[in-house]
């Protein structure tokens, strides 16, 4: 469903050029689970936000199932974003003054939903990640992992066809990163093609498949 | 959908910063204010001067005596006497009311009260042209005139002014100039009218007041009722004529007296009243138009500041419109928001003012609607640039802003 051939981005700072990817090849199944680790800088975020439709690459081809992403205007994207990608994010990115059921609804939202319907879906998936107790409560009534889940229920509530996250047990601890993992887990059980961005080993051996990145190139792309 | 969410954000977004969202709409709610008040003391004004020309009773001319000219030389004011006023009331092609009067300041005294005041001599219908209605007595009548009685009928403020009240001093004699007079009358309290105060005044019948009082048969000047809805230039037409003939005026040699239309300037005065009032609210609808700018340049910082929400919004699949409408709702909300304040606060103003002036209060409905209509438009076009710099964000930029 992902099929990437020869990316490269670079980033103009100023008179100064970044490379950030130099070439990447990388075709992703329905229902895999695929982790993306490297250092620091390798690429990882950038390369996320390519095949999440958030950016756009400097050269290369991307096909989402099977269509040519380059060729989509600004709405087009929008709607991919929307209808096809959920988002998970390293500092949970929750709107502070709304309550989790109404973070959870906002994608809903700029998909024309009707609300009767959406909050079924918004009740659903909190339920999904345990949090059906606590969906009026806002971020700042709710510990890290919850909040996460928040986020991770948001990502859902549209049904996307993959779920990216960028370190998303990067600013939890351990005991709560392993809560998120596990429900990771089986959402990919459920189904759910899951895209992974990691920089701890212990967290990436969860997955089904493991990619390293290097200086933005793949280094090695291991199946467990 | 759309709409709804916009709203919801907007005012999630002014309320957790209610204290810098009141002092950007500061300028929109004095802006907005001071439009409503201006209009609104406008139209007050305008309706004070209706009740004035309504007290007025019917449309009045007034003949008053000017200079004749015979090429350069001016031989001073020709004067109109009774006469005039006698022939003008002959003539019976129009339903017209003549009320000549003399004026002057005399001594007045009661009891130990001893004032100086405006005593005026005039026929029994100038209570009629006038519209002055009798509170306590009578007026008096033509015979009276006639006879040159010594009879007097008092504005409403004359009693206090000599020390009594209207019951008191009703049938009993006041020296006029050193002559007693005889009280028949008291009037209602008529208000001032700008140019005449006649609650102050003494009233005598003319040929009294003439013989008398002040020993001359020329008039100050002859007032002339008509009716509402007479054709006032046929009747002025009709007055020159006839005192034309009453001065022996040749064909080709120019008036020697003026006939105006009181209700003329009172046209004038709505006219200048309606141009001050759209300057003074152009004026202020320009503080209208900075409080935008003051709107546009807080938005401009909550885009900055929220530079991360704007890239999560995109990444939940905000369109560029979605983005836009947010901002501009939240612009528009803050100046409506800010004009419904100012329509509120200038209203208040208003009705203050109107109070202290003893005015009728007057809101016009459409200068309510019309000014928080212009905020909402001034939010709308102030809002405009802040919406589209959020639009245009570049959503994997902005989810790294910190
Ligand atoms: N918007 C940008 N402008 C300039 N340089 C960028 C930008 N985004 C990323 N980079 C650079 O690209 C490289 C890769 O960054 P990133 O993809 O965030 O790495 P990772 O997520 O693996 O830490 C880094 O050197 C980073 O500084
Ligand atoms: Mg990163």
């Amino acid at each position: 469903m992902i099929e990437v051939s020869n990316i490269k981005k670079v980033f103009q700072l100023g008179q100064q050029k970044v490379e950030a990817l130099k070439g990447i090849n990388l075709k992703v199944e329905k229902e895999d689970f695929v982790s993306i680790m490297g250092p620091s800088g390798s690429g990882k975020t950038t390369l996320m936000n390519i095949i999440g439709c958030l950016d756009t690459p400097t050269s290369g081809n991307y096909h989402l199932n099977n269509q040519l992403v380059s060729e989509l205007d600004d709405d087009a994207l929008a709607r991919i974003r929307n209808q096809e990608i959920g988002f998970v994010f390293q500092s949970f990115h929750l709107l502070a003054k709304n309550s989790a059921l109404d973070n959870v609804l906002l994608p809903t939202k700029y998909a024309g939903t009707n609300i009767d319907e959406a909050t079924k879906r918004a009740k659903h998936v909190l339920d999904q990640v345990g949090l059906t107790d606590r969906m009026n409560h806002g971020p700042s009534e709710l510990s890290g992992g919850q909040q996460q889940r928040v986020a991770i229920a948001r990502a859902l509530v549209n049904q996307p066809s993959i779920l990216f996250a960028d370190e998303p047990t990067g600013n939890l601890d351990s005991k709560t990163g392993d809560d998120v993992m596990n429900l990771f887990k089986e959402l990919n059980r459920q189904g759910q093609t899951i895209i992974l961005i990691t920089h701890e080993e212990d967290v990436a051996r969860q997955s089904k498949r493991i990619i390293n990145i290097k200086d933005g190139l793949i280094e090695s792309d291991l199946k467990i | 959908m759309l709409i709804k969410e916009s709203l919801k954000s907007a005012s999630t977004s002014i309320r957790s910063n209610i204290v810098r969202s009141f002092l950007t709409t500061l300028a929109i709610i004095i802006g907005t204010a001071a439009v409503i008040a201006v209009i609104g003391l406008g139209s007050s004004a305008n309706k004070a001067l209706d009740a004035q020309i309504d007290d007025f009773g019917p449309r009045t001319l007034v003949v008053s005596p000017g200079q004749n000219r015979r090429g350069a030389v001016t031989k001073g004011f020709i004067p109109l006497d009774i006469k005039d006023a006698e022939a003008l009331a002959k003539n019976k092609e129009h339903n017209w009311m003549v009320s000549p009067y003399i004026s002057r300041n005399r001594q007045v005294k009661f009891n130990n009260a001893n004032i100086n005041q405006r005593i005026r001599g005039n026929l029994p219908i100038h209570f009629k042209v006038r519209g002055y209605d009798i509170e306590y007595g009578r007026i008096f009548s033509e015979e009276e005139n006639f006879g040159r009685k010594r009879v007097v009928v008092l504005g409403s403020a004359v009693p206090k002014e000599l020390k009594t009240s209207p019951q008191n001093i009703l049938d009993k004699e006041v020296l006029i100039a050193g002559t007693g007079y005889k009280v028949i009358g008291v009037l209602e309290e008529e208000g001032n009218t700008g140019w005449q105060s006649p609650d102050e005044e003494l009233y005598v019948p003319l040929l009294t007041g003439a013989q008398r009082l002040f020993g001359t048969k020329n008039v100050d000047s002859i007032n002339v009722g008509v009716e509402k809805n007479a054709n006032v230039d046929e009747i002025m037409m009709s007055i020159e004529r006839i005192l034309r003939a009453q001065h022996d005026i040749g064909p080709g040699a120019d008036n020697d007296f003026n006939i105006n239309d009181y209700s003329q300037f009172s046209d004038l005065r709505r006219q200048a009243t309606g141009i001050f009032t759209a300057l003074i609210a152009g004026i202020a609808g320009i503080s209208l138009v900075v409080g935008g700018i003051g709107v546009m340049n807080i938005m401009l910082v909550s885009v900055t500041e929220r530079t991360r929400e704007i890239g999560l919004r995109k990444a939940l699949g905000a369109t560029h419109k979605a983005i836009m409408s947010q901002f501009i709702v939240e612009a528009i909300l803050l100046c409506v928001i800010g004009g419904c304040i100012g329509v509120v606060l200038g209203t208040s103003i208003l009705y203050l003012l109107a109070s202290l002036q003893d005015w009728p209060f007057a809101m016009p409905f459409s200068a309510i609607i019309g000014s928080i209509t212009f905020s909402a438009m001034v939010g709308l076009f102030f809002g405009i640039w802040p919406a589209r710099k959020a639009a245009k964000l570049d959503p994997a930029i902005s989810l790294r802003y910190e």
